[in-house]
């Protein structure tokens, strides 16, 4: 059968529609502001007019090129185009300054691909023993996730600043309470204001928080990259050794969050990008332009793709909103997730996972070849480049709900943002705090109810349990730095 | 001469605005759709712009999606829009209503035009595969022995209502939880995490066909030519009756000529051929009902989720 739907794909109308998905994916993942999601639903009815593997591919490849897409500008204008290209951002943005995106740019597409092919192979080998792996995971599991990723505060904090890193965590923990409570449905925080009914945008803050705030931050420069560096040429370097670690870790990690269903590839992208940072041997370069970090995070995000997709066939359960709207890709041709999907319908379906192979390799074709060229982006006048930027951030913010208020959300978190990065608070926990807070509140407040009101149901499952031993394992080393850094040595009396 | 020219000219200037502005639409029709891209809402408007597009050749439909707080964000910015026609927008039960109720909402139904309802997705009562319940009645006699959790959409949804309206027919106390929507239900459900779910239809049928969840109960009127082997809920003695309902709406300061090509507009989607074919495709069940009949049918929910507000309110 898979032959057979090799077969099918090789047809010239199928593979035309790979390219220009990945193509148009890369485009929309690029322009923060269009989601891939948005892409996706976009596509349905037009998918509808088409041949059912036509489609599909077309929205595999929108899928796979804009995980991709959103690296880009995060690496040469610290504008994250998705949100899961936050952590690429904070490690490629360092490294465009000193002259060195079209290294981070190869570093990033080489680990974007190697991460999603490798979750499609998982995805066309395992599919079915893994959706159960899926399954297992519930409401309690859900908050301990979520506080893993919370540890992760601990390790991207910079030395000496643990305790302002933890306030902007709390801070963003805080700044997601507002909305809807997700168990009564009562408004908090809203102020009456229709706009925050759904909570604080993510994006436009996000945009905000990085690419105005470098903007502003650039006024007084002439040019991004650092004006010690040869500005007249953009060096072609080999890629650096040892990452191969970096990229495998960020693979797993990324697939299986990507197989759990409604988690997303920035929750995917931050904690592989975490885990390298603890495990890095170069751990003081993170935040300065470590290509470990990019390696990470990109393969954490892209492997997501092959993951999501794992309980979307097999039980129709969506790993993430872009894999929802795949699922109404996938019902309006009468194709029913289950497992007909891989008997009566499996050519289509083959069809489809082979293609995202395709898709995977079209864009590491056009992010190598095009990588020197993009990376000239940083050599672009700041006279040029700020009032283009600022103005594509203000679009893309709009854009996102066609909200005006959108855009005075990203011009206040970007005020935000400026004044806690010139007081030594961590942009990075904040996020964190943002993303993972409403997680770890829904599945504390479920899981208790699961638990008829006892706190036990977060110790006695499983899965918990496992979960609790690696928030453990993530916190001995810190806590022994720590205890090295100020119990044996006494701090020195202040005289 | 140039005195005769003078308000014959005149008389063109102003008109000619005038005869454009009778031309609605003018510019693209803003469909809003209060919950995320690609779900069954989103998938329903999509539909109706394929079908709109062939009566009204050349106008153009964009679907603005405003999910999130149980559709309350965008009921609220549709009864909010413009009174010019051109923006419209969809609404579901029995959220539209139920924020109403609980006194959350700063629109009423009188707020809205209803245009009509197109199609519904009934409410189902379903348990994990292995789950010792086969009927309604094993479900509520284990219920009256202990707590059962059970997992609903937010508080306020059909499934709550309809949770909520089981209880009291039974004679029974749920462990209600509350999720985010159907993705969280169906994991909940198929990974044993919950007793049962009470959820729509076109949520389950397909695990339900592939063994990997179990639906006992359908609470509509008749069974579901889709799955006709579950029983109604009447059929085994228990008369709960819910379904999720998904109409169009349009502000009620809209001026009444341009309600009416609205309407007209409407009926000719919800009897064209070509949607209803799509619709079927897409496993949507078509419930079609005339704006009169489905303002009804909104006021007699209003009136009914008031009773379950005020018994306890949430």
């Amino acid at each position: 059968m898979i032959f057979e739907a090799a077969q099918s794909l090789l047809a010239p109308s199928a593979l035309l529609a790979v390219f220009i998905g990945t193509v148009a994916g890369i485009i929309v993942g690029g322009m923060p502001g269009l989601t891939a999601t948005m892409a996706v639903a976009l596509l349905i009815p037009v998918t509808y007019a088409l041949h059912p593997l036509t489609g599909l591919v077309l929205m595999g490849g929108v899928y796979c090129g804009a995980m991709y897409g959103g690296s880009i500008p995060a690496i040469l204008l610290r504008t994250p185009g998705t949100p899961a290209a936050v952590a690429t951002a904070m490690e490629g943005y360092p490294l465009t300054q000193q002259g060195r995106g079209g290294l981070a740019l190869k570093v990033s597409v080489i680990s974007s691909f190697v991460g999603g092919t490798f979750s499609t192979l998982v995805l066309l080998l395992t599919a079915p023993l893994l959706a159960i792996f899926a399954l297992k995971f519930g409401p309690p599991e859900y908050f301990l996730l979520a506080i893993l990723g919370l540890v992760g505060i601990v390790s991207l904090a910079e030395e000496g600043k643990l305790l302002k890193a933890l306030i902007s965590g709390v801070l963003g923990l805080a700044i997601a309470v507002i909305g809807t409570d997700p168990i009564s449905g009562n408004l908090r925080y809203t102020m009456g204001m229709r706009e925050l009914f759904d909570g604080v945008s993510f994006m436009p803050a996000l945009i905000g928080m990085f690419s105005i705030t470098e903007m502003l931050k650039l006024t007084g420069a002439s040019h991004i990259v650092h004006e010690t560096v040869d500005v007249k040429s953009i060096k072609r370097e080999p890629m650096p050794k040892g990452l191969g670690k970096f990229i495998g870790l960020g693979s797993c990690v990324g697939t299986l969050v990507g197989i759990l269903p409604g988690e997303g590839a920035t929750i995917a992208a931050f904690i592989s990008y975490n885990l390298a940072r603890q495990h890095s041997k170069n751990r003081r370069l993170f935040g300065k332009g470590n290509p470990e970090g990019i390696a990470a995070a990109e393969s954490g995000n892209n492997g997501c793709v092959g993951g999501s997709l794992v309980p979307t066939l097999t039980l129709g359960i969506p790993g993430n909103s872009v894999a929802a709207a795949l699922l109404g890709g996938l019902l309006i041709h009468g194709m029913i997730p289950g497992p007909e999907l891989f008997t009566k319908h499996g050519v289509i379906t083959y069809g489809f996972i082979l293609s995202m192979f395709l898709a995977n390799l079209i864009f590491l074709g056009i992010g190598l070849f095009f990588a020197p060229y993009f990376a000239r982006i940083s050599l672009i006048p700041t006279s040029l480049l700020i009032p283009g930027v600022c103005l594509f951030s203000a679009l893309g913010s709009y854009a996102m709900d066609g909200n005006i208020f959108d855009v005075y959300v990203m011009l206040g978190f970007a005020v935000l943002a400026l004044v806690l990065e010139k007081g030594g608070f961590s942009l990075g926990a904040l996020i964190l705090g943002l993303i993972l807070g409403p997680i770890a509140e829904t599945g504390f407040a479920q899981g208790l109810i699961i638990g008829h009101g006892s706190l036990g149901v977060f110790f006695t499952r499983g899965p918990c349990q496992i979960l609790w031993a690696v928030i453990v394992l993530l916190l001995v080393p810190p806590a022994l730095q720590f205890y090295r850094n100020h119990v044996r040595q006494p701090i020195p009396a202040a005289d | 001469m140039l005195k005769r020219i003078i308000p014959v000219a005149l008389a063109i200037c102003l008109a000619a605005p005038l005869a454009a502005h009778a031309e609605y639409p003018e510019g693209p029709v803003t469909i809003i759709v209060p919950s995320k891209a690609g779900g069954s809402t989103d998938a329903t408007a999509r539909l109706f712009i394929l079908s709109a597009k062939k009566f009204w050749p050349g106008a153009e439909f964009v679907v603005k999606n405003v999910g999130g707080s149980g559709g309350q964000k965008g009921f609220e910015e549709i009864a909010a829009a413009k009174p010019d026609g051109q923006t419209i927008g969809m609404v579901f039960t029995t959220q539209v209503v139920a924020h109403i109720v609980s006194k959350r909402a700063r629109y009423t139904l009188d707020s809205f035009h209803v245009m009509g309802n197109l199609n519904d997705d009934p409410e189902i009562v379903v348990v994990p595969p292995e789950s010792p319940y086969k009927t309604l009645a094993d479900f509520a006699k284990a219920a009256k022995g202990k707590s059962m959790t059970v997992a609903v959409n937010g508080i306020g949804s059909d499934d709550f209502i309809a949770a909520k309206k089981f209880e009291e027919n039974a004679g029974v106390d749920f462990n209600l939880m509350p999720t985010k929507g159907s993705t969280e239900q169906k994991a909940a459900v198929l990974g044993a995490h919950v007793d049962a779910s009470f959820m729509n239809l076109s949520q389950m049928f397909a695990q339900h066909k592939a063994g990997q969840a179990r639906i006992i109960a359908i609470l509509t009127k008749k069974r579901s030519t889709l799955l006709p082997d579950v029983p109604t809920g009447i059929e085994q003695g228990y008369p709960v009756e819910m379904t999720a309902t998904r109409g169009f709406v349009v502000s009620a300061k809209v001026p009444a000529k341009i309600i009416k090509k609205l309407d007209d507009l409407f009926l000719k989607v919800q009897n064209d051929p070509g949607f209803i074919a799509a619709a079927e495709k897409d496993n949507q069940f078509l419930l079609p009902m005339t704006g009169p009949e489905y303002l009804k049918y909104l006021k007699d929910l209003q009136v009914e989720t008031k009773r379950y507000y005020d018994k306890s309110p949430w």
